[in-house]
């Protein structure tokens, strides 16, 4: 072993003695550097990660939306069918209604689907809490948990639904009649927005409350495994007629996903100057070094020792302290990340309560999806930044003349 | 070219070092020749230049004139960081402090002489662990040089001079922090070890008594040596 190397590894981890505080702090900084960088990439990972997973639940891979309602024809879905990344789509169409149970109104979003279809797109039996997907026909609905909550109804029981074409018949003094239905199921996504304001039913009642006769508002597509989602929006676009047009999942919610991004990135950016305030202590612990051990530096050189010998001695204990700060960092972060719901639900449980997170938060759990690519930038930013925090003490260490270095007090 | 039994040699050694608007005349013209094997002890004052003129020989510092040769190189004309590369083989250098590392055993100690100018393997470990045997810590080599006394910390640094098997050991003050007895059996064991090492020894010291142990006794003063005592 070369002798800088030799001698950094002993000065920062001495044989037979504690930890000098030196090493200890410099490696608590980079460390906890490093987790809050994980930990927050990951988090926001999660969320995204969750989101994804959701959309593409609910919405499919690909999304076909009509500019207006467009004829359900033969001719389009066989068009759809005959791309080849497509292993299922299935027609939907969507609007606003008011729900009515016991003088308590609510205005969900109402979603219709092609109950023969809907399982080859959408996995809806994942999500069922209560009744089941297959008790929902045309007089019946299927709604989200906080939605139910709120009306205080369970399975079984019997909505008014109103929509807006009955507005028309207000405006032409007849008699309101509301279309009763019954609550097949209850679901539960685990999405604060959707759970709250979502009602699913079939697309035949859809197309009878908004009089869209056989038209629909779009599709939903799944993709076969492995297929790259843009090539099959690509492929989509040229057989669909004009007045369609098919979106990937994240073309779909580009301003939430460049929100969620730009999010990302820069709270990535802000915690990379905790490892930058750790790599200053370094350089200012390093210089001290320098100073403390002038005598040595001038007996390493008085016994042959070379000036880039001893500033790589330096550069080296900078290295072993990013390493070590970036080792104990990820195991402290990867810790924090498998505790995570334990330490947010019991931080939850002395301030706002769980149902307050749940309420403003969206999710009931913090998500987690660490990204390979993630800890490969961490961990090279880190030790980087950690090696060149030794450059100066380096500098300084090799500009000691030994003589004057033998001779200082 | 220098009488090949010559180990060290110089001539006319000039340094001076400015302070304030004057000029410190250090050294002007010293001469001085050292055999092989041979043991000489250097004399003087506070501030007469006995440890500018130990670092000169070291390769540590450059005079402003004269000559100094290394065996038969001549040590004047090569670079600092030539003489860097040398030095580590040709001599070996005791100091007053010790100037041990104090994260290393006595035993790393020692052998990281042989660490900063090569490799380390079993001869090198063979020849620490009998160099430290030869000065008396055969079974302190794994304490660490703050669970050494004064006396023991300096055996550890004459062990470490010694360990490339060195030409020459210059040896600046090296029982300045000891008590009398202890500094008396550190210059015994230097005289001794370089005798059985063959090793020259360039004793710098205040104490007569440890002057007239080497086989030359030097006085310098004003600059340049007054007499061979």
């Amino acid at each position: 072993m070369p002798w800088p190397l030799y001698l950094a590894l002993k000065q920062l981890f001495p044989s037979g003695r504690r930890l000098p505080f030196f090493t200890i702090i410099s490696i608590m900084g980079v460390g906890l550097g490093v987790a809050l960088m994980l930990v927050s990439t990951s988090v926001m990972g999660g969320f995204g990660h969750q989101i994804k997973t959701m959309i593409i639940d609910t919405q499919g891979e690909v999304q076909i939306r009509g500019r207006s309602p467009m004829e359900a024809t033969a001719a389009v879905e066989s068009a759809i069918a005959g791309v080849p990344a497509v292993a299922a789509s299935s027609p939907y169409a969507q609007g606003v209604v008011m729900l009515e149970y016991g003088h308590r109104p609510a205005f969900p979003v109402i979603q219709g689907f092609d109950l023969a279809r809907i399982r080859q797109v959408i996995p809806l039996n994942r999500y069922m809490t209560a009744g089941s997907l297959d008790d929902l026909d045309d007089d019946s609905v299927i709604l989200s948990s906080l939605l139910a909550g709120s009306l205080g109804v369970n399975v079984g029981d019997k909505l008014d639904l109103y929509t807006p074409l009955m507005l028309e018949r207000m405006k032409r003094n007849e008699v309101l009649l509301p279309r009763e239905v019954r609550v097949a199921g209850i679901f539960r996504i685990g999405h604060q927005q959707l759970d709250s304001s979502t009602v699913l039913c079939s697309l035949r009642l859809m197309q009878d409350l908004y009089g869209l006769r056989q038209m629909v508002h779009g599709y939903n597509v799944r993709l076969k495994p492995g297929a790259d989602p843009d090539a099959a929006v690509a492929a989509l676009n040229r057989v669909l007629p004009p007045v369609a047009r098919a979106l990937t999942w994240f073309e779909a919610n580009a301003d939430f996903q460049a929100v969620l991004s730009f999010e990302r990135n820069m709270i990535f950016f802000l915690l990379t100057f905790i490892v930058v305030v750790a790599a200053f202590s370094i350089t200012s612990s390093l210089l001290v070094t320098v100073v403390r051990k002038t005598r040595e530096i001038g007996l390493l050189g008085a016994m042959g020792g070379r000036a880039r010998s001893v500033a790589a001695c330096f550069c080296f204990q900078g290295l072993f302290i990013g390493v070590g700060g970036t080792v104990a960092g990820l195991g402290l972060g990867f810790l924090l990340l498998h505790y995570r719901n334990a330490a947010v639900h019991f931080i939850a449980s002395f301030t706002m309560g769980q149902d307050v997170f749940e309420k403003f938060y969206q999710f009931s759990n913090l998500p987690a999806y660490t990204e390979t690519k993630d800890v490969v930038i961490i961990v090279v930013f880190s030790v980087i930044a950690s090696t060149l925090a030794g450059l100066i003490p380096a500098w300084r260490a090799a500009k000691l003349k030994p003589v004057e270095a033998l001779r200082s007090e | 070219m220098s009488n090949p039994a010559t180990v060290l040699r110089a001539s006319g050694l000039r340094k001076n070092y400015p302070s304030g608007d004057r000029v410190l005349e250090v050294l002007s013209g010293v001469d001085l020749t050292v055999a092989a094997g041979e043991s000489v002890s250097i004399r003087g004052e506070s501030g007469s230049g006995k440890s500018t003129l130990l670092n000169i020989l070291a390769g540590l510092d450059r005079p402003d004139a004269g000559e100094l040769f290394w065996a038969d190189e001549a040590a004047h004309q090569l670079s600092l960081g030539d003489l860097t590369a040398r030095r580590g083989r040709f001599l070996g250098m005791v100091f007053q402090s010790y100037y041990l590392i104090p994260e290393l055993d006595a035993f790393a100690n020692v052998l990281m002489g042989a660490r900063v100018i090569g490799g380390v393997g079993a001869a090198e470990r063979a020849r620490t662990a009998a160099l430290l045997k030869r000065v008396g810590l055969a079974e302190r080599g794994h304490h660490l040089p703050s669970q050494l006394s004064g006396g023991e910390r300096q055996r550890v640094a004459v062990a470490r001079a010694l360990m490339n098997r060195p030409h020459v050991i210059l040896a600046d003050e090296p029982t300045g922090n000891l008590d009398e007895r202890t500094g008396d059996s550190i210059v015994e064991l230097l005289l001794g070890v370089c005798a059985e090492e063959k090793a020259a020894l360039v004793l710098v010291t205040h104490n007569p008594a440890h002057a007239k142990k080497t086989a030359r006794q030097l006085l310098l003063r004003d600059g340049r040596f007054a007499a061979t005592l």
